[in-house]
């Protein structure tokens, strides 16, 4: 049965042009802030960005475990009085690190602002790591970890992060149980002290954010003090291991997790919009080849993506999926088959079409409310760069060519450098 | 306060719009009434199967995601034991391009063999990557037979195995005519449009689509439980686990928010509780929580979490139960009741920060019955005492209702 054009709605093109710079003030202890205002709800989030993640760390879970643990007893509060009050004004928190950044933020309703940000000084500045609840908490972390180990797709992701970044390096860093009882409280006290400092620190204030929000950070924030730290040196850049294929036998799995992929460039790079939408064509998005190759004409998995993610030493691809056991090594080959296609053969018109309206569209997706908003303006000024990102971004989709994405494929999609990681059972 | 508008086209399609011009997209939530509650036994999974086969080709559209992404938009969907949700975020100079796409497949499917034995392999892959494939995954399909014995909620959505291979292209016609009609669907419409223009859009494409008698079963009432039950498995897991489940009410019932409020002063957020006291203070578990499968008919209260190594079964549930009964016996402190109504204001408030929230929430309140309740909600909330939390403890945490599973560890040290 064909398509009757003739009831097909017209499409109208998408533009982008609302998004505009967020406006930037700088407190008087020098801690820049970036105001994201908008929304209908009474409604303010707030991030605290400290660039330290792992690879400032001294031993493994250092960064996540200062973090985990800044609600588990302050200078003025026990870890239960904490979570009451959290609890009680309805904050939302949340403390986290990853490979370049520790990351607070804390959802709250305005009326509570004042309180919200009373609460988040005392529980980021003053945090006294107690020893009981020091190991409840690693006890719980461990916990989690031996339950995730279980997973195939959590063991060939560790696995490809180590062998893509290097076994040596903080990006590859593949955790074991002993981890859990290495670090202690004292740790988490140095690690503190030297990031967590006006100095390290950058705020992204999002949401329909109150009158006199300026002269509360001021109060709250701008009133901590400098003091001296010594920043731990930047690791050198990640080198992947020289071993490109990797099987991880799991005993009794009923799917392979498989995990391909290679460093790439980083955001900063003028290639990355470009490879940002041949990723896009490949594993991006619903549509893409893999998707209908893989899921929906032969039924390998019930989903697959490829990500290309910039990082501040590295940028990597990643194309990820779970799949039946039988079909394992079927689904590497269509991989790397459709990716020797992208280098070959021309997009052709209506898919190129189909990829541009998407992905113009998700960039207006990115910026669905204030918080998401947010989120897409720190995922850019993590790499040193501004909302201009995306207005570029926008003009290489829409002028991209279908030779320009064979030379891009071609470029960065080395098939023989391309690391193959798999878990799953045995053959 | 969250604006609505509706109308309702002679067929019976309901349809809700929410005028936001804060947004440049527009998000379309329809859901039709129909869940795994509606399947025969002897072909469960089936709802969720179809709900696959609603991407594979229609009357005039054989590609679905194809043309939805040509015109900027995303969707997905899901389906559980009551409903099935189809919803979109497309932008809103595209919005007509969602109509005309969901009154195509609203109109009628076109459905091939191909089609259908690919995405059974599909669906045989989600339920191995989500139930088979994952530490404790099952657990959840060993509930529902426990303590269902009549009641449709007996199985899970995703089906059985054997049930999914053998369903046909007539189960799936037939499905279609039984369900998928316009005065079985609620359409709700959030973003950057018009009502005026909703409406209109939604006479041109929907309005030519007939009324189609539903087929209505009446589900059979799952009787009052009498006895405790217990179930015991083992597997590779590194901990022991506990799973409890008791009947309550379905959502409509008044009472269901005050058991929203009970599982929150269990389980909501690291202060409650079950974690301040079985978690932190006595070191019983690593992680427990509890909630409510909030199903249109009646459904479970559940509380789940995982024991620490060295931790007896006995002393867990004893533990547990004494938290409890305390609930039953003591009045929640004011401040405890302030502090989970505060809770759920905020949540409740997050969840319409982007457009495809606020879809989703007010599809859920018009499938409860009104999607204005969207307003009244939080205020539905503030009215319960510390006397109703008591009370509803008492009446639905019976021992003697309690579904228990005990999912043992081979790895641990048994005690």
């Amino acid at each position: 049965m064909k398509t009757q054009k003739s009831d097909r709605p017209p499409v109208n093109p998408i533009n982008i042009e609302f998004i505009s710079q967020p406006e930037k003030i700088i407190l008087s202890n020098k801690v820049p802030v970036y105001f994201i205002k908008g929304g209908n709800e009474e409604i303010t989030k707030i991030d605290f960005v400290f660039r330290a993640g792992f690879t400032a760390e001294e031993i493994p879970l250092q960064s996540s475990t200062t973090a985990r643990m800044l609600t588990e007893g302050s200078e003025h509060m026990t870890a239960s009085e904490i979570n009451h009050e959290l609890d009680y004004y309805g904050i939302t928190f949340n403390a986290a690190s990853d490979r370049d950044s520790t990351i607070i933020s804390a959802i709250f309703l305005n009326r509570h602002f004042t309180k919200a940000l009373e609460l988040l000084k005392e529980i980021i500045f003053s945090p006294r790591f107690p020893e009981d609840e020091f190991k409840t908490l690693m006890n719980r972390r461990l916990q989690w970890f031996l339950i995730n180990r279980e997973k195939v797709s959590t063991i060939a992701t560790e696995y490809f992060f180590e062998s893509v970044f290097g076994k040596s390096h903080p990006y590859g860093l593949r955790l074991n149980a002993e981890d859990f009882s290495r670090i202690k409280p004292a740790h988490l006290r140095n690690f503190h002290s030297r990031y967590y400092i006006p100095q390290e620190m950058t705020l992204f204030v999002s949401g329909k954010t109150p009158t006199g929000v300026i002269e509360h950070l001021e109060n709250y924030v701008g009133s901590i003090v400098h003091y001296p730290a010594d920043r731990k040196k930047s690791p050198p850049l990640p080198y992947g291991e020289k071993k490109r294929n990797l099987f991880i036998p799991k005993e009794g799995a009923v799917q392979s997790a498989i995990r391909i992929g290679s460093q790439t460039i980083k955001r900063s790079n003028p290639d990355f919009s470009s490879l940002l939408i041949v990723n896009t064509l490949l594993g991006g998005y619903f549509g893409s080849r893999l998707m209908k190759n893989l899921r929906e004409e032969k039924g390998y998995t019930y989903g697959i993506s490829s990500y290309l993610v910039s990082l501040d030493l590295a940028g990597y691809l990643l194309i990820a999926t779970e799949v039946g056991k039988k079909y394992t090594q079927k689904a590497v080959k269509e991989i790397f088959k459709e990716i020797k296609i992208l280098q070959k053969e021309p997009v052709k018109d209506k898919e190129l079409e189909m990829v541009k309206n998407y992905m113009l569209s998700d960039l207006v997706r990115m910026f669905d409310g204030p918080f998401a908003t947010a989120e897409s303006f720190r995922l850019v000024w993590e790499s040193g760069m501004d909302m201009s990102y995306f207005q570029t971004l926008a003009q290489k989709i829409k002028s991209i060519t279908p030779d320009e994405i064979i030379h891009i494929a071609r470029s960065y999609y080395d098939t023989g450098e391309l690391y193959t990681v798999i878990a799953g059972p045995e053959k | 306060m969250i604006e609505i508008k509706r109308c309702c086209l002679n067929n019976g399609l309901r349809v809700i719009v929410h005028e936001d011009s804060s947004t440049p997209l527009a998000a379309v939530s329809l859901v039709y009434m129909v869940g795994s509650r509606n399947e025969d036994p002897e072909l469960t999974g089936l709802a969720h199967l179809f709900e696959h086969l609603m991407f594979r080709g229609s009357e005039s559209v054989p590609d679905f995601d194809d043309q939805l992404q040509l015109a900027g938009g995303e969707n997905n969907a899901f389906t559980n034991s009551d409903i099935t949700n189809y919803y979109l975020t497309i932008p809103a100079v595209n919005i007509e391009t969602a109509f005309w796409l969901e009154s195509d497949r609203m109109k009628g499917l076109n459905i091939t063999e191909e089609s259908l034995s690919n995405q059974k392999m599909v669906v045989l892959e989600e339920y191995r990557q989500a139930y088979l494939n994952q530490p404790y995954g099952d657990a959840t399909l060993l509930i529902r037979p426990l303590a269902y014995k009549i009641h449709p909620y007996r199985w899970p959505t995703i089906g059985k195995e054997e049930h999914i291979k053998k369903v046909t292209l007539g189960d799936i016609k037939e499905f279609f005519h039984s369900y998928y009609a316009p005065n079985n669907c609620i359409m709700v419409v959030a973003g950057n449009v018009s009502a005026d223009d909703v409406f209109r859009l939604a006479e041109k494409w929907f309005g030519k689509i007939k009324m189609r008698k539903v087929h209505t079963e009446t589900l059979p009432e799952e009787p009052p439980q009498k006895s405790a039950r217990k179930l015991t498995v083992k597997r590779n897991v590194p901990a022991n686990a506990l799973y409890k489940a008791w009947h309550v009410c379905c959502r409509r019932d008044p009472s269901f928010i005050t058991l929203d409020l009970l599982t929150d002063i269990l389980a909501a957020g690291e202060s409650g509780r079950l974690q301040r006291i079985l978690v932190r203070e006595k070191k019983l578990f690593s992680s427990i929580n509890a909630y409510l499968t909030g199903d249109l008919d009646p459904g479970l209260l559940i509380i789940q979490g995982r024991l620490n190594n060295g931790v007896s079964y006995e002393k867990a549930e004893n533990e547990l139960n004494k938290i409890i009964e305390e609930i039953k016996s003591t009045p929640v402190p004011d401040e405890e009741m302030e502090k989970v109504k505060n809770r759920f204001e905020a949540e409740h408030i997050m969840d319409r920060v982007n457009i495809l929230g606020k879809v989703l929430s007010l599809s859920q309140y018009e499938v409860l019955g009104d999607a204005s309740l969207i307003n009244s909600e939080i205020e539905l909330y503030r009215n319960v005492t510390a006397g109703m939390v008591s009370e509803a403890a008492g009446n639905y945490l019976k021992k003697t209702s309690c579904n228990t599973l005990y999912y043992i560890s081979t790895a641990a040290k048994q005690l």
